[in-house]
């Protein structure tokens, strides 16, 4: 976790862990919502939360996703009380891959696949994960969430989109990391949700009310 | 009759709420265990009437530590406890031989539930 000023204050290891663990559900829920829609299996790995500066957040990104030269990604806002912006990664040359996912892996394309349609199957994946995980982490704590149109970036360099599309980078950001694989099709992926320093009081009182119920 | 029930979770959080679900008043002596190669260990060490196990963990996951289990005791009632709720994921627990699969987050109910069904099969084997 990156150290700063005010961030021990902000988030407490056992909310961390918390979170983690609501996470972990809510991609698991992600992953299953996914596998019935189109026939795959989802590799799941264990979440990471990391609490930082909004401004460090380009150079932690371009640092796990080193090695992608260039990617596709699939930016959602959410809204609500838990709110933020969710960033699905994928490695470069994964959207002909992933369109066989919604053909059955047939040759039912008899030119390649177009530019449009690696764009629609990018929004589609991403709509789903980043929905039903953002869904699950607010139905869990208590909160509904309203979402922006996904929009899709094919192709790209690493470097700068985050920063592109940063909100206020003098912010507090909590990131949560899920690293996956379709297993079936050697895809695997990154998704990324941050939230705004504006949340922070609510996540916490959130995440409290959430273990009492166990307590 | 069920004693002793071992919780393999790569989560501190995790075991609290699980240890939390599961009922005070039958006096269990539990264990935990980090991640699905400490929780082998642990099961060869405190040979465990019931192992609740997660599937998504460092190291070793909850199939491969399953797996193992079942190598080391045929007999091992193992309850994967996942948010790992792909039908795929399912199948392949109880392919494995899991003896049940139930769903994070963790119920009272669904956890008492699945002791009793986990004690009932051990009554029945005598």
């Amino acid at each position: 976790m990156s150290k700063n000023d005010n961030s021990q204050d902000m988030i407490t290891t056992a909310e961390t862990d918390l979170l983690q663990e609501i996470m972990n559900i809510a991609f698991g829920r992600a992953a299953s919502d996914l596998a019935e829609f189109i026939d795959i299996f989802v590799i799941l790995s264990v979440p990471q939360i990391e609490l930082m500066q909004a401004s460090e957040l380009p150079v932690y990104i371009n640092k796990e996703l080193v090695s992608y030269d260039k990617v596709s990604v699939v930016e959602q806002n959410f809204w609500g009380k838990f709110r933020g912006s969710a960033y699905l990664f994928f490695p470069s040359g994964t959207g002909k891959r992933m369109i066989s996912l919604f053909d059955g892996g047939s040759k039912f394309f008899e030119s390649e696949p177009t530019h449009e349609m690696e764009q629609e199957t990018f929004m589609e994946v991403g709509n789903i994960l980043i929905g039903a995980c953002i869904g699950k982490i607010a139905e869990l704590l208590g909160d509904v969430s309203t979402y922006s149109p996904p929009r899709v970036v094919v192709e790209k360099s690493n470097r700068g989109f985050v920063a592109d599309n940063l909100f206020d980078p003098d912010n507090l950001a909590i990131v949560l990391k899920t690293v996956f694989e379709f297993n079936e099709k050697n895809v695997s992926g990154y998704l990324f949700i941050v939230t705004k320093q504006e949340s922070f009081g609510w996540l916490k009182n959130a995440l409290h009310k959430y273990i009492e119920q166990y307590e | 009759m069920i004693k002793k029930i071992l919780i393999v979770d790569d989560s501190p959080i995790s075991i609290k709420i699980i240890k939390s679900c599961i009922p005070k008043d039958m006096g269990y002596e539990l264990h935990d265990a980090a991640d699905g190669q400490i929780g082998v260990e642990k099961y060869k060490e405190v040979k465990p009437d019931l192992t609740f196990m997660d599937l998504t963990m460092p190291v070793m996951n909850g199939f491969q530590a399953l797996e193992e289990i079942l190598k080391f005791d045929q007999k091992a009632i193992v309850i994967i406890l996942t948010a790992d709720v792909q039908i795929k994921a399912i199948a392949k627990a109880h392919d494995l031989g899991a003896f049940s699969v139930v769903k994070k987050p963790p119920a009272k109910e669904s956890i008492a539930a699945a002791i009793k069904e986990a004690n009932d099969a051990l009554i029945e084997r005598g």
